[in-house]
């Protein structure tokens, strides 16, 4: 059992409060992705689960004790870090030893194990190695083997793909998923990359100026943001936000700003009506076709092969992206007509950025 | 037009050969120059090791001596009572090298080592825990800056009166640091702790704290970190200071001056006392001494320049 649970956690470093009352329910054998941009406490975070930080204020949990007094090293917790943190002048076989020497445990326990964690990452070749001598992948395997030769029940990674090359990260993130279901531990992950947040992760902690703005699974986390900064945060390109109001026209609530009107569900709530809101919706919502009403000026075409992007201006100069198909006969500089599709509108409100829809 | 570029191109590469050769050789003599003036003492000193009484101070100077002879090392050599010739009536006692060699390998050695013991942890501290403040590496650094004269004179009243007379008062036993090994391995000590410390800082600050972070988490206590993480990272710096400080503590004059005598002696103390009543100060002798003193030190040095290179580029910790 290595449910982890956080209560009411606050790490303040002097007036800086880092983390600001941050409550979570981590499963086993989950795998938890903690999402934000730098500086919004994630890794701090991280690190009062491991014990190399102290909390100021709250509770961590692992299973049913509490670790807030416990070293880091009786927690029974793995980690990999940001540089990998390889002993540089260890050989990889000390270096995957290292935890087990600690431990005390005899050296033919530790020469099987070392061996099954190097076959497990694919680098029995490079026992004899230093890290010096290690590619970025292998290292990063090193650091992975050095950190299940223990056996933790929990695994904490902080940002550990962030070294790697863009082709070797999306292969990682595979092999991590795949080691996760074949431990079966529960993964804490922490990282600013939104994809890796969504091609990885059972739950995505979106965290931001010490908070948990949402918690939810990828999917949720996409189609229902509960804040405008999720909105933002998640999704390429950057969802379109438009500033505006919410009216009373001719067929019921639409949405009027920047010179556009949107039409809105007829089940809004009617306490939004002359409400400040922020509508968002996503490139590949938006529509471009002769069938639409609004005007808009084509301004630049991002190609990406599968779609392509069409920057355009929306009037009053209010700039869009829609997602369009890569067979599109839009040119720069032509103009074209666009609407939004309705069911995929956001609206978030203007002070607070929480969700209104 | 072709043939026209060529032309040029060949020309102007002839045109930047010569200007390179032209700098070469002004770097060359600017240095040759600057070389005389700093290696002729050296070259005087050892000169004069070979000379007899009558060349040390010939006019006009004898470069090389018309007749070598190897008096000089044959006194500072000697074992047991020196004769007449060798002795050349010392004002003091006929001096041979082996006490000051002896008393200044174990002084300096054990001052070295406690320096390095203790400044290794201090470094340690202060670059881990933020020990003093954040300036505290540079007030450290300024410490050094005292001139060591003004220090000299406190602490031989330290030495050889308040702690004689207060161990007597407080205790019923004199005890003394005046004159003593344990007073002066503990005044070097002291004086180099500050350069132990700001070197080592250089070293430490370049183990990444992840490393430790790392061993912390796989069990690893506060001891074990710094035993099997720290400080085989920083054991080239370790040797690197450890020379730095030797050779500080080997070419100290003034506190071992002001705080031994008679029963201390370093070498360059030693090297002071050669006077005869019959020829004045022994510039032989002393060149001798000095000769065979440098010896170390230039040895050491280049043992320096290899383990500096070592020692500064272990740093390829993946950041």
């Amino acid at each position: 059992m290595a449910g982890i649970a956080l209560k009411n956690l606050v790490k303040s470093f002097g007036a800086y409060t880092a983390v600001s009352g941050v409550s979570l329910d981590i499963r086993d054998g989950e795998f938890l992705i903690m999402v934000g941009p730098s500086g919004c406490g994630k890794t701090t975070t991280l690190n009062m689960i491991s014990g190399l930080e102290t909390p100021t204020s709250g509770e961590i949990s692992i299973g049913d004790t509490v670790v807030n007094d416990l070293e880091p090293g009786e927690r029974g917790l793995g980690m990999v870090f940001q540089d990998l943190a390889l002993f540089p002048h260890m050989t990889v076989f000390e270096n995957i030893a290292f935890g087990l020497r600690v431990r005390k445990i005899p050296a033919a326990e530790i020469a099987k194990r070392v061996s099954a964690a190097a076959e497990t990452m694919h680098i029995k070749p490079l026992l004899t190695k230093l890290p010096k001598q290690c590619s970025g992948g292998e290292s990063q395997r090193v650091a992975l083997a050095r950190t299940i030769v223990t056996n933790p029940a929990v695994f904490l990674m902080d940002e550990p793909l962030s070294s790697l090359d863009a082709k070797l990260r999306v292969d990682m993130r595979t092999e991590l998923k795949r080691l996760h279901e074949r431990l079966k531990a529960t993964f804490i992950y922490v990282t600013h990359d939104q994809a890796e947040a969504m091609t990885m992760a059972d739950r995505i902690v979106v965290m931001s100026k010490g908070r948990i703005e949402q918690l939810g699974t990828p999917l949720e986390i996409y189609n229902q943001p509960a804040t405008q900064f999720v909105a933002g945060f998640f999704g390429m390109p950057t969802m379109n936000f438009v500033e505006g109001v919410v009216e009373i026209g001719a067929a019921g609530a639409c949405f009027r700003g920047a010179g556009l009107e949107q039409a809105l569900p007829a089940s809004l709530s009617t306490n939004l009506y002359g409400r400040n809101v922020v509508l968002g919706v996503r490139s590949e919502h938006v529509v471009i076709d002769g069938a639409a009403s609004t005007p808009g000026t084509a301004r630049l075409l991002q190609p990406l092969g599968d779609a392509t992007l069409v920057h355009f201006d929306a009037g009053e100069g209010k700039s869009l992206v829609a997602k369009v198909a890569p067979s599109t006969e839009i040119a720069p500089g032509s103009p074209l007509k666009f609407r939004f599709a309705p069911a995929h509108c956001h609206l978030f409100d203007a002070a607070s950025g929480q969700r209104r829809t | 037009m072709n043939t026209d570029t060529t032309i040029t191109a060949e020309a102007a590469r002839e045109r930047k050969l010569r200007r390179q050769r032209v700098r070469r050789v002004g770097r060359h003599a600017i240095l040759l120059a600057w070389m005389s003036v700093v290696v002729f003492p050296i070259f005087w000193m050892i000169s004069t090791s070979f000379k007899d009484a009558g060349e040390w101070v010939a006019w006009p100077p004898h470069w090389l001596p018309n007749q070598p002879t190897l008096l000089n090392y044959a006194q500072i050599f000697a074992f047991g009572a020196l004769d007449p010739t060798l002795s050349r009536q010392a004002t003091e006692q006929a001096f041979t090298i082996w006490k000051g060699l002896g008393d200044a390998t174990l002084v300096c050695t054990t001052a070295s080592l406690l320096a390095l013991l203790l400044g290794t942890f201090l470094a340690y501290a202060i670059s881990r825990f933020k020990v003093g403040g954040k300036y505290f590496r540079h007030t450290i650094l300024m410490i050094r800056m005292i001139p060591p004269i003004v220090v000299a004179i406190s602490i031989l009243i330290y030495y050889a009166i308040i702690i004689p007379y207060a161990t007597t008062a407080l205790l019923s036993v004199r005890i003394s640091l005046f004159d003593t090994y344990v007073g002066l391995v503990l005044i070097y000590a002291v004086t180099t702790l500050p350069f132990v410390i700001w070197m080592m800082l250089t070293f430490i600050d370049e183990v990444p704290y992840t490393l430790e972070h790392a061993a912390r988490l796989m069990g690893a206590g506060r001891i074990a970190v710094i035993r099997r993480i720290v400080l085989p990272l920083v054991a080239s710096g370790m040797v690197v200071t450890f020379l730095f400080v030797f050779i500080l503590n080997w070419a100290e004059f003034l506190l071992a001056l002001t705080l031994t005598h008679p029963e201390v002696t370093t070498l360059t103390v030693l090297l002071n006392k050669f006077q005869s009543a019959a020829e004045g100060r022994l510039y032989g002798p002393q060149a001798a001494i000095g000769t065979i003193v440098t010896i170390p030190v230039v040895v050491l040095g280049l043992l320096i320049q290899k383990h500096l290179v070592k020692g500064f580029s272990f740093g390829t910790i993946r950041k």
